[in-house]
Order: structure tokens, then sequence, then C-alpha cells
């Protein structure tokens, strides 16, 4: 027990905490991950890749050979929505949501989507 | 009678012992994030603790209130180097000794301001001299290399740097006059669109920094000040021109004491895709007559180029422009090209002041360390 203190303590001087650095460019830019679904039990990772090139918001759903390609992404800027479609595998969906705080390093989003009849919720984090 | 929390409005002529340069004092969290500038307190004690340390000198006193409640105050009074400078000594003041502090306090519930002024108390005796007023600018002639080319630095043989920008934050040159205080805080937030050609979301990112009294600034967290802030960053900054190198380094005096590379060697700027991201980008100088150009890209996002929170994005661009019409006075001008950020290109720039015969000192930030003083 005393040693796993000791570890601990080693491992807090070697690692100090550090206040995480933020991305102060545009709020959508960068790597979000998170997880989506019906309900608490039955959730689905995600990876959202969002990118402005000074005209447009796009994104990608989970990249890789199963990427899912977001088009265009809406941003009300009064609000912090989002909204965005993209077409999958399973038909399209629909989804939006809104940024809870902007100047958070690790600032989430957190919304709803749809699918034909099925509804659930996302909750993404930036990286 | 001591007493403490006294809200008042600054009467027009002040008598006290000191004024205390607060803007060029505090250093790198902007001001208006931890102290709360519409109010102001008299708080009387004596002293029981002095922290004479870079960056922050603190004196610590026993106030009494009214109920007869005594409460420990931790009092900023600024960097010891600099007040050192305008001949403020640890000695000035000694434990047990009774002084007046007129302040502006900390936001929320810490028992911590930021001082206006210190007296000591029962004897109005000025504990210390009023800041060094600036000698009027020489206006002597531009200092040259043999080869005629401008000196950025100091006349042959002697020492000096450059102080921090003579503007509070960077506004287009086109706005005739924005109304802010020393962080760059809007006095009216209309005024954002006068400040710069904003995109829609960029706007609100800035209008939501200056709502928020500029609290998330990368600058608080000890961030490098990238771009046209690293002119803003207290205790000044120095130009070496390494000309057998082919380069200048820009050194700074605040932040973490960082330098930034301008290569002067006839090097083409690289792609803007190619480049390393970084706090102070990869610039490429060249001179035009009597003007140093200087193009940079490859900015990191971790950073607010200015003070008062403007936001920019990896497109950066920045051509800046330096002339020294005479030895005190440098000309900075900024291009600010962000096509992601802003809907055209905007210039802007300030004056900055020659400090002749002196080195800068050491100024070492660090992250947080007023929160040693919240209790």
């Amino acid at each position: 027990m005393k040693s796993a203190a000791l570890l601990l303590i080693c491992a807090l001087v070697v690692f100090p905490a550090r206040a995480p650095l933020a991305q102060e460019g545009h709020p959508l830019t960068g790597t979000w991950s998170g997880d989506w679904g019906v309900g608490a039990a039955k959730r689905t990772h995600i990876t959202m890749v969002m990118a402005w090139d000074g005209t447009s918001i796009t994104g990608t759903i989970n990249p890789g050979p199963d990427a899912i390609a977001v088009p265009a992404i809406a941003l009300d800027v009064t609000t912090w929505t989002i909204r965005f479609e993209a077409d999958t595998k399973d038909g399209r969906i629909a989804a939006e949501g809104r940024i809870d705080d902007i100047a958070a390093a690790h600032r989430t989003i957190a919304g709803t989507w749809r699918q034909g009849t099925t509804k659930g919720d996302f909750k993404l984090t930036r990286d | 009678m001591p007493y403490v929390g006294a809200t008042f409005r600054w009467p027009g002529t002040l008598i006290v012992a000191i004024l205390i340069a607060v803007a060029t004092l505090h250093g790198q969290r902007p001001a208006s994030a931890t102290y709360d500038g519409e109010r102001q307190i008299r708080l009387e004690g004596s002293i029981t603790r002095i922290d004479w340390v870079n960056p922050r000198a603190f004196l610590f006193i026993d106030v009494r209130d009214a109920s007869g409640t005594v409460a420990n105050w931790a009092i900023d009074i600024g960097n010891p180097i600099e007040l050192e400078r305008q001949q403020w000594r640890r000695s000035a003041v000694r434990l047990g000794d009774v002084v007046v502090v007129q302040a502006m306090p900390a936001r929320g519930p810490a028992r911590q301001a930021l001082a206006r002024s210190v007296m000591l108390g029962a004897s109005r005796k000025q504990l210390f001299t009023s800041p060094t007023v600036r000698a009027a600018a020489r206006h002597a002639p531009t200092p040259r290399w043999p080869d005629g080319q401008v000196r950025l630095g100091p006349p042959p043989g002697q020492k000096g740097y450059w102080r921090p920008a003579g503007a509070k934050a960077l506004v287009e040159s086109s706005a005739a006059s924005v109304r802010m205080n020393d962080d760059g805080l809007l006095a009216n937030l209309s005024d954002a669109d006068r400040v710069a050609p904003f995109q829609p979301w960029s706007k609100a990112v800035y209008l939501h920094r200056q709502r928020t009294l500029l609290k998330d600034d990368p600058i608080a967290h000890c961030m490098p000040p990238g771009g046209p802030r690293q002119f803003m960053s207290p205790n000044g900054f120095q130009f070496v021109e390494q000309r057998e190198l082919g380069r200048i380094l820009v050194l700074l005096g605040g932040g973490n004491r960082n330098w930034r590379v301008i290569y002067a060697d006839g090097r083409a700027q690289g792609q803007a895709a190619e480049a390393v991201l970084t706090f102070y980008g990869t610039s490429v100088g060249r001179w035009e007559k009597d003007t140093l150009v200087v193009d940079s890209i490859g900015y990191n996002e971790r950073f607010w180029f200015s003070n008062g929170g403007l936001p920019h994005t990896e497109a950066l661009h920045l051509t800046e422009r330096f002339s020294r019409p005479d030895v005190d006075t440098l000309k900075y001008e900024v291009t600010v090209d962000d096509p992601r950020t802003y809907t055209r290109p905007w210039k802007g720039g300030w004056d900055v002041a020659w400090v002749a015969g002196e080195d800068i000192e050491e100024y070492f930030c660090e992250e947080n360390a007023e929160a040693t003083f919240v209790r």
C-alpha cells in the first residue's frame, strides 16, 4: 500500500497536472470523439473530424475504410449550435447539437440524431 | 481607524504616495481577468509578509473590518524588477509597518487586490516615488551599420532595448479611435466591427472572449505570445542582428523569454501547406531601403495574436514592416491576412519607444502564480 502511494506521489511529481492547451482557432476545427446511440445501454464509439476552409465546414465520421463524409455542417454562431446530414450505408442521418463552451480545451458537443424513425443522442469531446 | 471594503470613486486629484503603473506592471495574465477594475477599495493594515519575487511582488497585510474581525489580504504591487526600476526597494517597508492601500479587488471572494497606491499609514510618508517619466525622444539620427543599413539594435558601444507596444491592442488602422482598457477590453462591445473585419464566427469568438473578460487568455498559462502580441509583452524586446548568419533574432523580455528567428539570408518563404506550425511562425525578412519587411506563415492556433483576444487560424499570414526614423522610435505596421478568420486583409500598427542604456531584465511567466494567494 505504501509503495503504491509512493508511486502515485512520484508520478505526480514527474507528471504534474497541467492545464490543457486549447485550440484557439475556429471552434469546430479538429478531431472529436465520443459516442452515439439509442439510450444509455447501446452506445457506439464515434470519431468525427471537422475542418473550416474559410467558407464551409466539412467533416468525416470515423476516418478510414468505413468513413462517412459530411459534406456540410451548419453552424449558428449566435447559439453555437450545429446541424449536419450524412449518407450512411443504412440510410441518411440528420443530427444537431450544441457546443457547450467554445473556450474549453476539451469542449463538447451534445445533441440528437435521427435516422428514419430511429432517434438517439450523441456526445462528442474535442481531443 | 482601519477599515476594509469601502467602495468609492477615485477623486480627480488623488494625493497619494505612489501611483502604480498597473498596465505595465501587470504582466502575463490580463488584469481584467483577475481584478475588478470597476471597483476600488481602501485597505489599511500592518504588513505580515513581504514576497519580493518574480514575476509578482506581494505585500500581505492584516486588515481589521468594522466588526473587529482581522483578515489577511494579499496586495499585488507588480513586477519587482519594474518596481526597482522606478526606485521601489524591498527595504522601503518592514514587517509590522501599517500601510494604506488603494486598490482594485480581485473578482470573487479572494482577499487579494491590485494596488494603485501604497503609503505608510501613520506618517503618510511616501514609500515610493512616482513612476519614472521617460525622457522625451531625442530624435537623434537612426543608427546604421557601416554599409548604411539601419540598425534595429543599439548604436555601436551602447545598450538598450525596445519598450512594449505603444498601443493597447491591434486595431485596424482605419478605425479612428476605439476605446479600450489596457488589456484590450472594449469600452463598448459595439465597436468590435471597427477592430477588424471579422467573419461571423470570429466576431462571435472575439465577443465571447471580451464578455468573459479575457479569462481564457492562453498567456495566463504562459503560452508564448505569437504574432504582433510578442511586441506587447511586458519588459519589451530586443533585436539581435546576426548579419554574418543572415538572420535577425527577436528576444522577448516577457513571457518565457522566448526568441523568434527572422531569416534574412535571401531565402524564399516556404509553402504554407508544408510549414511546421509554431507560435512564432516561419519568418523571412528583406530590406526595402530603410524598412525591414518580414513575411510570416506557419502559425499554430494556440495563442491570441493581440491583446483583446483576436482569433486566427493556421491560415494566418502576416506581413510586418519595421522602420526606425530616429534612434528612439520604431514604427511597426502589420498586415493581417487570414481569409478563414477575416473578410479581407487589414492593417494595424503602433510606435515603439527605445530604452537607452539598459538591458532587458529577467522576467519569467509562472503559470497561475497569483493562484497561490487566493484564499
